[in-house]
């Protein structure tokens, strides 16, 4: 069955079971691989992209029920060769170890920003409580989303 | 299905594929044909349009290796960082020996020396070449940003215009490694190349490669450690749209009595056009399993087991300062057990490899920390000889130990061989966690000998695991004696894999705790009493027994480590907050780390970490930034293991199945962590794992502080704690 889909402002048509999540769509489909398979389940975090204004678990969202809202995954967030500035942030607090949740947790702290463009750390918390990395990067995390609020202002 | 490949994928002649992902720094020129690549050695690679490749041997799962190691041979050759291209090195056991598969936190350590010298050789070379070219001494010329400047005439040739000639030099007899004054990048805080990928998502792990006429393979597999397969039926499997294949994984066993075993477990194979058709289809599979040994075994039939074990194992095999028959003074004994559960690694990145088996040859691309061993083994699964089988090392997404041990990677030559098309083998996270391989369950027994005034004499220490046995060295300067371990009686429940510090972790904790037990006894302040026990220490520890260890162990190094987290944390200063403190003092290989961990302890038995203060000694610090990540990740990893886990087993089965019941510590859970680095120009050591022993003992001797209670066993329960 074919779909249409927006994905980091392109206009693209898949050929797909519709049940399939988009999380795979995206990986095996596209070839747009940033975009983390963890647990399938929604338990992790590393799936994270951006249903319109939203975070999302993509490794749960049938790819039917993406409707016609934009998705932005991590591929798409930057401006051409400039960085997003939480993605600046990720670098200059050396966040992170093995970098496979950082797609997810990056995703995620962009959508937090938009909400709360000077979170205090509770609310850091709160956004990424469900996002888990193995490594212990959670730290450096905190510190990262506090020096994207310098860059941002 | 209509198919978007992103990649750009090509064929090479002779069969072999190359995958290239387009990434912004990593677009490389090709090079000139005329002008051939100049290897010095098995480093580095410097060609004629001036690149320059760092080889990396060693494996990168995020402790930041390729980083540091980049660092030192930007330093030795004179390049800048930026310009370093950084390549994973293909498994070659003959090429690297030891200085390739990546474990024991030992990558800076061993290659330290042999690195500096090769890129120190063909800076050498690199310098005569230019002075040949001058006909003037190479001694007056000096070498830095990848070219070889006269600073009489201010003239330079680039690295890549003396390759030709270098190419044809030998190496100076004497070679003379910068000094520490001359480092631009050793002992900087860096933000390592690999930041620059994993933030646009375009870090090269092998679960993202793709390749032409690729099956995605997912297995279910016998959920019985010494299970096999009775019966299947794949037909509801088949009538999955996208499914290819159904295919019966014979279970395997390669080299089992040693520690690293290879082998697969039994099972059946879908293998589809996408990984999500391989998922439907494994759901669709009809199975029957023969459930073997452990049908009935629960995880906490262990600990009987285990005792059982200990108590008839009665002789010492081990002792230090007449440990045995100090020990026979006794007044009185203190004795403990401490319990360790199983544990998964839990790695972000699930368990994943491509394999392509063309009849006689063999390629595969992994994220493994053991390319080496993966292809000495692959040679022994397949018949083919090793120079017939290439391993493409991929960084991961998390190894701990665990991709350590190769069966994900038989499993896709065992797939790829039949269908002789290339397959990745895709495990679920539920594989990950019901049917991989574990941190083993163990106990371990203290007993102290107290004298008539309630003072300690001598300790005992009796480890009980399956494999593999041995303790790690001992810093005190007290007698003790060790006996020999013995296996689980009705073998191994669930089988062994590697896990961050490995046994390590469950000597520090019992024995980091036992001191604190037998100091309370004593009526001596847990730090006064180690402290004292570190001054009647032989001051240096020969470990070359431990071959893998090697160096010899400084105790006074340690002791160093232990002031300075007294003094950082405030240890021992009156406070009324509710927090109380728990130290820990480690040795890991030749590393030390001492922790002190403030935790509050609630009515209802709910513990809070508030903050963990950490001082490492690890020789000369590389890359002070990677150094500090090791260890705020080294805790957040101890801590999930005291306040989240374990892994559990019913009937023979693992009970945790995804991350919602193998939960790890959470953003809102991690304390303030402060990690202190001992200024050292000493060799640098290692810090992946470290740091880790020394969590639990320091957070359960503060809660022992708090509460009175002394918790033998992690993770900690609420219920054992409520007042």
């Amino acid at each position: 069955m074919t779909t249409r889909l927006t994905i980091n402002e392109k206009q693209i048509t898949v050929d797909a079971d519709p049940e399939m999540p988009l999380l795979w769509v995206l990986r095996d489909l596209l070839g747009l691989s940033g975009t983390k398979y963890g647990c399938g389940a929604g338990h992790c975090g590393a799936c994270t992209v951006h249903l319109g204004a939203e975070a999302v678990r993509s490794c749960t969202l049938p790819l039917s029920a993406v409707g016609d809202r934009p998705v932005t995954t991590i591929e798409g967030i930057g401006d051409g060769e400039t960085l997003h500035p939480v993605q600046q942030a990720w670098i200059s607090e050396d966040v992170p170890q093995c970098g496979y949740c950082q797609s997810g947790q990056i995703m995620q702290a962009i959508v937090l920003l938009q909400q709360h463009p000077n979170p205090s750390e509770e609310a850091i918390n709160r956004a990424m409580q469900g996002n888990l990395c193995r490594c212990g990067t959670y730290p450096r995390i905190k510190k990262a989303i506090q020096t994207a609020v310098k860059l941002n202002s | 299905m209509k198919r978007r490949h992103f990649f750009r994928v090509s064929s090479l002649a002779g069969g072999g594929l190359l995958l290239s992902t387009c990434i912004p720094f990593g677009c490389q020129t090709r090079p000139d044909p005329l002008q051939p690549d100049w290897e010095p050695n098995f480093f580095l690679r410097i060609r004629s349009d001036n690149r320059v490749t760092f080889i990396c041997s060693r494996a990168e799962m995020g402790q930041g290796t390729s980083t540091g190691l980049s660092m030192i041979a930007a330093d030795e050759l004179g390049v800048p960082l930026e310009d370093l291209s950084i390549e994973f090195a293909d498994g070659d056991a003959h090429r690297y020996g030891d200085l390739q598969d990546t474990g024991g936190s030992n990558g800076l350590r061993m290659l330290w020396d042999p690195l500096r010298e090769a890129a120190a050789t063909a800076r050498e070379i690199l310098r005569e070449a230019a002075a040949q070219k001058w006909e003037i001494s190479r001694e007056q010329l000096i070498v830095e940003n990848a070219q070889v400047t006269d600073p009489e005439t201010g003239k330079s040739f680039a690295f890549g215009e003396l390759v030709g000639l270098a190419s044809t030099l030998s190496a100076p007899r004497e070679i003379r490694l910068k000094d520490p004054s001359e480092y631009r990048y050793i002992g900087q805080p860096i933000s390592g190349y690999k930041n620059q990928l994993i933030v646009r998502g375009q870090q090269d792990y092998s679960i993202n490669i793709q390749l032409p006429d690729m099956l995605y393979a997912v297995i279910e597999r016998c959920p019985y450690g010494e299970g096999t397969l009775q019966s299947f039926s794949a037909d509801a499997a088949r009538a999955v749209p996208g499914v290819v294949e159904v295919i019966e994984m014979t279970g395997s066993e390669i080299n089992p009595s040693f520690d690293y075993k290879g082998g697969v477990r039994a099972g059946v194979a879908v293998l589809a056009d996408n990984t999500w058709a391989a998922m439907q289809g494994k759901k669709a599979l009809e199975i029957s399993w023969e459930p073997g040994p452990n049908a009935e075994r629960n995880d906490t039939d262990l600990i009987r087991e285990l005792e059982k074990s200990r108590e008839e194992s009665r002789t010492p095999s081990f002792e230090l300062q007449d440990g045995n028959s100090v020990f026979d003074r006794a007044s009185s004994i203190l004795e403990a057990t401490y319990e360790s559960p199983f544990q998964a690694n839990a790695c972000m990145e699930p368990l994943n490899a491509v394999a392509y088996h063309l009849g006689n040859r063999l390629e595969v691309w992994v994220g493994s920390q053991a390319p080496s061993l993966d292809r000495e083994y692959l040679s022994e699964y397949t018949g083919l000889p090793q120079a017939a089988i290439t391993v493409h090392n991929h960084p991961m997404g998390g190894g701990f130990g665990r991709r350590f041990f190769c069966d994900y990677v038989e499993e896709a030559v065992f797939l790829s061989e039949k269908v002789r098309r290339p397959v990745k083998v895709m495990w679920t996270r539920e594989d990950t966690f019901t049917t991989s391989k574990y941190h083993p369950f163990r106990t371990e027994h203290w007993r102290a000998a107290m004298d008539q005034n309630g003072q300690p004499l001598a300790l005992a220490y009796h480890g009980v695991v399956s494999r593999p046995s041995g303790y790690r060295p001992f810093p005190y300067g007290i007698p003790v004696a060790f006996y020999p371990f013995v296996p689980y009686q009705a073998g191994d429940l669930l089988p062994r894999a590697s896990w961050r510090s490995v046994f390590a972790h469950p000597w520090g904790l019992s024995r980091e705790s036992f001191l604190d037990e037998v100091a309370h006894r004593a009526g001596i302040d847990p730090v006064e009493f180690r402290l004292q026990l570190l001054d009647r220490a032989e001051p240096v520890i020969d470990q070359k027994s431990l071959p893998w260890v090697g160096d010899d162990l400084y105790v006074q190094r340690l002791r160093k480590t232990l002031e300075l987290a007294v003094e950082h944390s405030g240890y021992g200063q009156p406070r009324t907050d509710g927090i109380f403190q728990g130290v820990s003092a480690i040795c890991y290989n030749t590393t030390y780390c001492s922790q002190v961990a403030d935790v509050s302890v609630s009515k209802e038995g709910a513990v809070t970490v508030h903050k963990v203060t950490a001082v490492i000694d690890c020789g000369l610090a590389v890359n002070p930034s990677q150094v500090k990540a090791q260890v705020e990740g080294s805790i957040i990893w101890g801590l999930s293991a005291v306040l989240k886990g374990p892994i559990t087993v019913k009937n023979g089965l693992v009970q945790e199945r995804n991350y919602d019941t193998y939960d790890l510590l959470r953003i809102s859970e991690t304390p303030d962590i402060e990690v202190y680095i001992v200024a050292s120009d000493a060799a640098p050591t290692g810090t992946g794992e470290p740091a880790v022993p020394g969590v639990a003992p320091a957070v359960l001797n503060a809660i022992f502080a708090a509460t009175g209670k002394r918790i033998r066993k992690i993770p900690v329960r609420r219920e054992d704690l409520m007042a």
